[in-house]
């Protein structure tokens, strides 16, 4: 499979933070999810994509090509949104479609504007007069409005009520369907994830804890909930974390079949994306 | 390249209006032979990009844009060339004005005159601002406009420390030489001044992270 997306070994210091060894390909024509908590590394990563900041090492590929040799070329096929950077708010949408129509050479004019109606905002008002739901949904109008093959999405449901991250997540799955395209998305609204993501990429304090589709992450993961008794039965490498709650312990177990072959604990519960993240990040092993 | 310099024009459209106003009382007190406030106009043109660079700024337009095809290179280069177009016009607008107003006060027309101060005036502004971008540029719109304000201070102070050391009369004798080639002396100090301040801009934006 063709991939549309490679980041090998990417790495970045800063003084009190580090990427360390980020690696993970996306596919074309799926849909990537990529989730941590705040402050993991998610739009440090999207930002190395981007050129917005500088690689420190590592190799990053986008439609197979050099990400800064070939800029120029691969910008043209990337739509992007991105957390609190856009245009200044004193523009209006009719200002951006000029913008944007000098700047990339498939700009479609008539797709922007029909976006525009589909979300009711008005071309010739200022941003700033805009709600944040609405600012995002023109985020992400500019970001589809010039067929891009890659779509890098950071935080695009971010303050949008749940009809409008339904609508918006419904567009980027026609978006999908359309146009053989790829998105890389990353929320924290992990329920959103499980809907539309084939792939989930997990990013714990800059560093990759797993990548993973998204059905062979919830079939085999799941969360075992047994006594303090059972948990001591069970070998340190049949589960990834643990948490200890108030009656019961908390196992996240990485393969469920062997688990049940194993152990004579017959309570596995099916695995939420959220669970995930807790019992990752707050876990203990 | 198209795309980044009409956003940047639409931006300082929403100064027009403003512009208009300032350009009635510009002519206005010229007619009435008043006060020659011609140094409102270009004054007008440094505020407005410098306006420009806060809104920018404000939403993090910088960054935004070098995920767009060429942004680094084209997001710095698109603030010159509107720079320039800016200082042009509203210099033209300032030498009519100067025209029509020099006539209708005295029935002549000075063109020399007129000439050197539509060029010292696109002079300064571009002074002003091209030596402002890099510092911009480096540090943010914010900490510059308290660099500028310090560094005008000090050429000031220093110029008047200097003045009172240099014999005068010397100094005079060497601007009336320059005179007769103030125009081109200015043109082609203005390119070059351009030019250096557009390649550091462009290289210090090159390497810039946010």
């Amino acid at each position: 499979m063709e991939n549309i997306l490679e980041i090998k070994n990417l790495c970045k210091k800063y003084d009190n933070f580090e990427l360390k060894n980020i690696s993970f390909t996306l596919p074309k024509g799926m849909i990537m999810g990529f989730i941590g908590e705040n402050g993991a590394g998610k739009t440090t990563t999207i930002k190395a994509i981007l050129d917005i900041i500088k690689l420190y090492s590592g190799e990053l590929k986008i439609f197979g090509l050099d990400n800064r040799k070939d800029e120029r070329k691969i910008k043209e096929d990337i739509g992007v949104v991105l957390d609190d950077m856009f245009f200044p708010e004193i523009l209006t949408p009719n200002d951006i479609n000029k913008t944007m129509k000098g700047i990339y050479k498939n700009w479609d004019a008539k797709l922007f504007y029909d976006y525009l109606k589909e979300f009711s905002l008005l071309p010739n008002k200022q941003i700033k007069t805009f709600s944040k739901g609405m600012r995002k949904k023109l985020e992400i109008a500019t970001a589809l409005s010039h067929h891009p093959k890659l779509l890098i999405l950071d935080e695009p449901t971010s303050g949008l009520d749940p009809v409008a991250r339904a609508e918006v997540i419904q567009i980027f799955q026609n978006f999908i369907e359309k146009d053989d395209c790829s998105i890389l998305l990353s929320s924290h609204i992990t329920t959103d994830l499980e809907r539309i993501a084939d792939y989930i990429t997990f990013i714990n304090n800059g560093e990759i804890v797993l990548s993973k589709t998204t059905n062979e992450l919830l079939d085999e993961y799941g969360i075992v909930k047994c006594t303090e008794k059972e948990f001591m039965n069970i070998d340190k490498k049949d589960y990834v974390k643990y948490k200890k709650a108030k009656y019961e312990y908390e196992v996240l177990i990485p393969n469920k079949k062997e688990f049940k072959t194993k152990y004579n604990i017959s309570i596995i519960d099916k695995i939420t994306l959220d669970d995930l993240m807790v019992l990752m990040i707050k876990g203990e092993k | 390249m198209i795309g980044f310099i009409k956003k940047d024009l639409a931006m300082i459209k929403s100064n027009f209006k403003l512009l208009g106003i300032l350009i009635i009382v510009y002519t206005i007190m010229g007619l009435m032979d008043k006060m020659d406030i011609s140094f409102i106009l270009p004054f007008m043109c440094v505020m407005i990009m410098i306006s420009s660079f806060s809104y920018d700024n404000y939403n993090k337009w910088d960054a935004y844009s070098i995920s767009l095809p060429n942004g680094r290179k084209n997001s710095v280069k698109s603030k010159y060339i509107t720079t320039i177009l800016m200082t042009l016009v509203v210099s033209i607008i300032t030498i009519i004005l100067s025209f029509i107003i020099s006539y209708v006060n005295t029935q002549t027309i000075n063109y020399e005159q007129i000439l050197v101060t539509m060029f010292g005036t696109i002079f300064g502004t571009l002074l002003v601002l091209t030596f402002m971008y890099p510092i911009i540029y480096k540090f943010g719109v914010e900490k510059a406009r308290i660099g500028i304000f310090l560094l005008v201070f000090g050429i000031v102070i220093i110029g008047s420390l200097l003045a009172n050391f240099v014999n005068l009369s010397n100094g005079l004798k060497f601007l009336a030489f320059l005179e007769d080639y103030l125009i081109i002396i200015l043109i082609i100090i203005t390119i070059i001044m351009v030019y250096i301040s557009y390649k550091i801009s462009v290289k210090i934006f090159s390497k810039k992270e946010f």
